[in-house]
């Protein structure tokens, strides 16, 4: 029997190998692998959903997931600050940016994605780098760079009015910025909500104090060595000292395509997460499957989970089908959910939508086939987990979907009802034995019991007889302590 | 047989003190682990019905029982009440025997499948309802005259994930650190997974008592329950999903700086990975696993972080799972994290199930453990055992199967060919009954002590009918730690023995005579102070005159003039560090989760009137009359879609086993999740359909979640329409 251990080299250090490393080590992976990560940023793992503490002024620790001696107690092989420029497929070799080279047996491509970057006049200096006061939101540096570089009372022009745009403007506006999020599509987030939805985040954003440019582009930015203004598509300028360009994510898949792997948008990758070329598997924000690339990290994390599975040997025949989509965030105050799809995409879908203007509280089902395809709520969520549970199973919606907003729960039938926890009596029992003649607790609880467990039913039991009984003697309240 | 010498064993005749007492003896009830105070008085003639009654005095329930402890004693004189031997014949039938010709069969078949397949081909198995000293001297019985390693007991199948987590935790593991008054006395009580209403109805006088106060409850449970009607907040989980909201709950406390850095740094150590890791539990996605709304959630965590004193009590809910003890262990994070644990009216504790659950696991009857909650693989630990027991510290076995995989090796080849069963109805208390039941049919001696016929007995080469609770003394530990004494109410019946006689009888007969001549269970007591002088669980300071004038002791005790330890914690943890420790214990999904073609979860839980298996209450007529049969619990809108109706039969499948329930139609339970009581035996068996998936620690099985079908067994036209 071969009792080498396999080299397992992982391509990235993002949130996605976090997560990967996680559920290999559950499996018991390094008894068969020798992992090695290769991680770009210098230190350990962070989350980078939480950047924005980081842009707040939090230390980056306080986003660390992993420190480097994680991977040291863990028999994993960290390699920092170090870029992976190609796999040679053939000799099973990678090469790094500082001219070393590794062997392994099998490689994961876990390389991410990277802010797209419009190509907007005036937006790079003479040396072809973005021009200082021009930031993209991606890493713990970018965060760190934009939060030495802004004052309070600077301006600041956000481009892109999704998620993370959202974000880094209220992280901006919180420094005392005068922030405006310019935002190509006439409504705000128009990834995850409909007009109706947009508007109302609107109209929070703008109580948050911040502005609004909605169904606008940025042309050009200005200034000589540092940005001084921006101008947009309809001429109107407006002068700031930051630009944060937000305008979404594509992809990383330089490294893939120098390696000769079938790339597409991501790098194409089957139910197994595996390329086409042997031994080499590629998962996350980088990899396409089925058509689809995921710019969220529950999709990520899904796939993390299959691949070790795979790898592992764990469960060698589990696949990943894909994923659904869902958000769920607090934006300027406002609790957004959204899932699936945002409007109806067939005749057959049936729509259901409860606005609430002036509580700015929006609901929206979509429901295809009895199965609820799609939900939208922003001010009250509250029947978000319930709908993302019943979205993520597919399960049947009931007749009327309408039941699903509010949280029913029908009382007992009278009669049924347990007024005696310790020996179930039921009201009905106790009706009876009152109308049989028991005029005290004690002739209850003689005749039916009730009452003489824990006691704490014997307040009722008095409200019982009081209502019920012929003849309403005082009724000494037992102390039920 | 040739005559022999016989141990020295418990004499019938009653004490003369208690020969000229009629009045009323104070004892305790033979269920659960509240263990209420109760007085039993003989029957107004002679022979009559004992006469049970709260005991006003006892400080735990004080005058208050619930319907099992009232009814009671309607099992000592039960018509169906074993009181005689019975051996299976060659027509394959139970027929009575002489206790002579029962134990020396049994320790004849004993002596041949030991000699042919070695010592530890024998074991036992025993159970958290026997007292301290049976559980003593069963564990002692099974090392020293059986020689084998493989003992365990139905306690794997309730405490042991709150009993890893507290070890892992606090260096210790006492159910309750405190004594229940202190329930009361809690700003917030947050109920984990524990339907203690219904479980434990008397300690509910405390949680009531509490919110007087002004205290608030709080329920986490997949079932609107009984206790959960009393709460200001219920988190209705999705099955499974405990560990991940616990993670989400410490999140949100470091989100919102309600955890306290000056105590993690004075008390603790291993905050900072913990910290790192949770850092993944996002309250988007516990909502999403969990069900359970981000509102609720801070909702929660402000109630018990904002409290001047909190506390979280575990009930088998979220412990009985594959990742039990890391729910555990999730729990007491959050606690440590607030700076709770430790302080008045604070901190984390489980609520123990059994009768002797917490007693039960201190003195060796665990596969891994020996009297005082030692370690058997633990060289000092054994060499102190030893020297008590007269043996040398090589002579003690090591550490056996856990109770599970003891059952699953039965008859199997390198597994147990013999058992001898103590107070535990493993055919209908296991998970994958069925497995469970094929296996003990393959045993070739199988010997159960009991005082009732039930599912096991039926594979049964051997019954020996057992003493019961009034008709013997003994101690027990309740859920707080308290050392309990069960005081005899009079006599046993003919023709029965205690199981304590029993083992001295076996040990006899099987050339072991010395260390087992006990002539009563104080005097089995005395040996078990030794045994746990210097132990965590350390009784040595305790006896039964103690017992009687204290209203019971709290371990540890170490000394006859030190008073108990009612509190742990104030000053220090139990690790050499005296520190609490932290572990990160990422969420992970249960070993089977609803599919295609298995759409809903299965839980399991108890009814009021039940306890365990239900061997003993369903013999109990009005218990029985109150909860006839097993119901499934489903949604309204799960049963619209089955075209159920209240009471119809609905076939319940998993991919281990069916059982078919009459449906109870309720909307306190999730729309995805139905729920079945496990005191049923036979076709009825919940337990034909969990999955027998093992924490990796703990070794509890995963009896509250599986994933099943259901279908209406006769659709009918009404139910269509």
């Amino acid at each position: 029997m071969n009792t080498r251990k396999k080299k397992l080299a992982i391509i990235g250090n993002g949130m996605g190998t976090c997560r990967l490393l996680d559920e290999l080590v559950r499996r018991d992976a390094t008894n068969r692998y020798e992992i090695t990560v290769f991680g770009e940023e210098r230190g350990g793992a962070y989350n980078r959903i939480m950047l924005g503490k980081v842009l707040s002024g939090e230390s980056p620790d306080a986003i660390v997931t992993k420190t480097p001696e994680w991977y040291d107690a863990h028999g994993i092989r960290l390699i920092q600050s170090t870029r992976v420029t190609r796999l040679d497929t053939l000799r099973k070799v990678i090469e790094t940016a500082d001219g070393q080279s590794r062997r392994y047996d099998v490689s994961i491509l876990a390389t991410g994605s990277q802010p797209l970057v419009p190509p907007l006049e005036g937006m790079r200096g003479e040396d072809g780098e973005l021009r200082s006061g021009v930031f993209v939101y991606r890493t713990i540096a970018d965060c760190i760079r934009m939060r030495e570089y802004a004052r309070s009372g600077d301006g600041a022009v956000v481009v892109g009015g999704g998620l993370l745009g959202l974000e880094s403007a209220k992280a901006l506006s919180d420094m005392g910025l005068h922030v405006t999020v310019v935002q190509s599509s006439k409504i705000l987030m128009n990834a995850q909500l409909d007009e109706i939805a947009g508007e109302m985040l609107a109209r929070q954003i703008d109580r948050a104090g911040i502005f609004a440019r909605l169904g606008r582009t940025v042309e050009s930015i200005y200034g000589d060595e540092r940005v001084t203004g921006v101008v947009l598509d309809d001429g109107t300028t407006l002068s700031t000292d930051l630009v944060v360009l937000a305008c979404g994510v594509r992809p990383r898949v330089d490294t893939a395509r120098a390696s000769g792997l079938p790339v597409n948008k991501g790098i194409l990758v089957n139910d197994t997460l595996a390329t086409e070329v042997p031994g080499v598997y590629a998962f996350g924000e980088c990899a396409e499957h089925r058509g689809k690339t995921y710019g969220i990290v529950t999709p990520v994390w899904e796939q993390a989970a299959v691949l070790a599975d795979v790898l592992t040997g764990n469960q060698p025949q589990e696949r990943y089908r894909g994923s659904k989509l869902y958000t769920r965030l607090k934006v300027a105050g406002v609790d957004v959910a959204s899932m699936g799809a945002l409007g109806p995409e067939f005749e057959r879908d049936q729509v259901i939508q409860i606005v609430e203007e002036r509580r700015d509280c929006y609901r929206k089902l979509i429901v295809r086939d009895g199965v609820l395809v799609g939900a939208m709520l922003v001010g009250n969520t509250a029947a978000t987990a319930s709908l993302v549970q019943l979205f993520d199973r597919g399960e049947p919606v009931p007749e009327d979907p309408l039941e699903l907003l509010c949280a029913l729960r029908a009382p007992a039938p009278p009669g049924e009802r347990v007024v005696c926890n310790c020996n179930k009596v039921t009201e009905q029992a106790l009706c009876d034995a009152i109308a049989a003649g028991c005029d005290s607790t004690s002739a209850l609880g003689d005749a039916t019991r009730a009452g003489t467990g824990c006691g704490s039913c014997k307040g009722e039991l008095t409200q019982l007889l009081t209502k019920l009984g012929k003849k309403t003697s005082a009724v000494p309240l037992l102390a039920t302590a | 047989m040739s005559a022999r010498a016989e141990a020295p064993v418990l004499s019938d005749a009653l004490p003369p003190f208690l020969k000229l007492s009629t009045g009323p003896v104070k004892t305790h009830c033979p269920y659960c682990a509240f263990q209420c105070g109760m007085t039993v008085s003989p029957g107004p003639t002679d022979g009559g019905e004992l006469q049970v009654r709260a005991d006003e005095e006892f400080p735990v329930n004080r005058g208050q029982m619930c319907i099992k402890g009232f009814t009671s004693a309607a099992l000592i004189d039960h018509p169906q009440r074993l009181r005689t031997p019975l051996l299976r014949g060659e027509d394959g039938r139970l027929a009575p025997a002489s206790w002579d010709a029962a134990l020396d069969f049994i320790a004849q078949r004993i002596t041949e499948l030991q000699k042919k397949h070695g010592a530890a081909s024998v074991g036992t198995f025993g159970s958290g309802a026997l007292t301290n000293e049976k559980a003593y001297l069963l564990g002692k019985f099974t090392r020293v005259v059986l020689k084998s390693p493989n003992i365990d007991y139905n306690g794997r199948y309730c405490m042991s994930s709150a009993a890893a987590g507290a070890n892992k935790a606090f260096g210790i593991d006492r159910g309750l650190p405190f004594p229940v008054s202190d329930i009361a006395e809690t700003g917030t009580l947050l109920l984990w997974g524990s339907n203690c209403a219904e479980t434990m109805p008397p300690i509910m006088q405390w949680v009531y008592e509490q919110q007087r106060r002004g205290g608030q409850l709080i329920v986490v449970d997949p079932r609107f329950s009984d206790t959960a009607r009393s709460a200001a907040l219920h988190l209705q989980l999705t099955p499974g999903t405990d560990l991940a909201l616990a993670n989400g709950l410490l999140y949100l406390a470091l989100e919102e700086k309600l955890v306290d850095r000056d105590y993690i740094a004075a008390r603790t150590e291993g905050f900072a990975e913990l910290e790192r890791s949770v850092r993944t539990s996002h309250p988007a996605f516990v909502e999403r696993i969990t069900g359970v709304s981000i509102e609720h959630q801070l909702r929660a965590v402000r109630l018990l972080a904002e409290a001047e004193s909190s506390m979280i009590l575990s009930g088998r809910g979220s412990e009985q799972q594959s990742k039990g003890s890391d729910t555990v262990l999730s729990m007491i994070n959050l606690m440590l994290a607030l700076g709770k644990v430790g302080k008045p009216a604070s901190g984390y504790g489980c609520l123990t199930g059994q009768g002797n659950g917490q007693g039960g696991r201190e003195h060796g009857q665990k596969a891994d453990q020996l009297p005082g909650y030692r370690l058997i693989e633990e060289p000092e630990h054994r060499k102190a055992i030893a020297a008590v027991w007269g043996i040398e510290a090589s002579e003690l076995p090591r550490k056996g199967k856990s109770a599970y995989e003891l059952l699953d090796s039965l008859g199997q080849q390198g597994g147990i060919r013999g058992l001898l069963v103590f107070g535990s109805n493993v055919a209908v208390a296991s998970p994958h009954a069925n497995n469970i039941k094929n296996k003990l049919a393959q045993l070739e001696l199988l010997v159960v002590c009991d005082a009732f016929l039930n599912d096991t007995t039926e594979k049964a080469h051997v019954v020996l009918p057992i003493a019961q609770w009034a008709e013997e003394e003994g101690t027990l530990t309740n859920l707080e730690g308290r050392v309990i004494l069960r005081q005899r109410v009079r006599p046993p019946v003919p023709g029965v023995k205690t199981d304590i006689e029993i083992l001295c009888r076996l040990a006899g007969r099987l050339g072991a005579s010395k260390g087992f001549s006990f002539a009563s269970s104080e005097a089995v007591f005395e040996e078990l102070r030794l045994a746990t002088r210097g132990a965590k669980a350390d009784y040595s300071g305790i006896d039964y005159e103690k017992i009687r004038a204290a209203q019971g002791v709290f371990w540890p005790c170490p000394a006859p003039d030190h008073p108990g330890t009612p509190r742990l914690f104030a000053e220090r943890f139990a690790h050499p560090s005296g520190r609490a420790r932290f572990h990160a214990v990422p969420h992970r999904p249960a070993a089977e989760l609803p599919d295609e073609e298995y759409p809903l979860f299965f839980t399991t839980g108890r009814y009021k009137e039940h306890y365990n298996s239900g061997a003993q209450t369903r013999q109990v007529a009005e218990l029985l009359d109150a909860k006839p049969e097993p119901m499934l619990q489903l949604h309204p809108r799960l049963a619209a879609r089955l075209g159920v109706v209240q009471g119809d039969a609905v076939l319940v499948e998993s991919r281990r086993g069916s059982v078919s329930f009459a449906a109870r139609i309720s909307s306190d339970i999730r729309p995805d999740t139905v729920f079945a009581p496990f005191h049923w035996g036979g076709k009825q068996a919940a337990n034909l359909l969990t999955i027998p998936a093992l924490d990796p620690v703990s070794r509890m099985p995963e009896f509250k979640v599986c994933a099943v079908r259901a279908r209406a067994l006769h659709p009918t036209a009404k139910a269509l329409t």
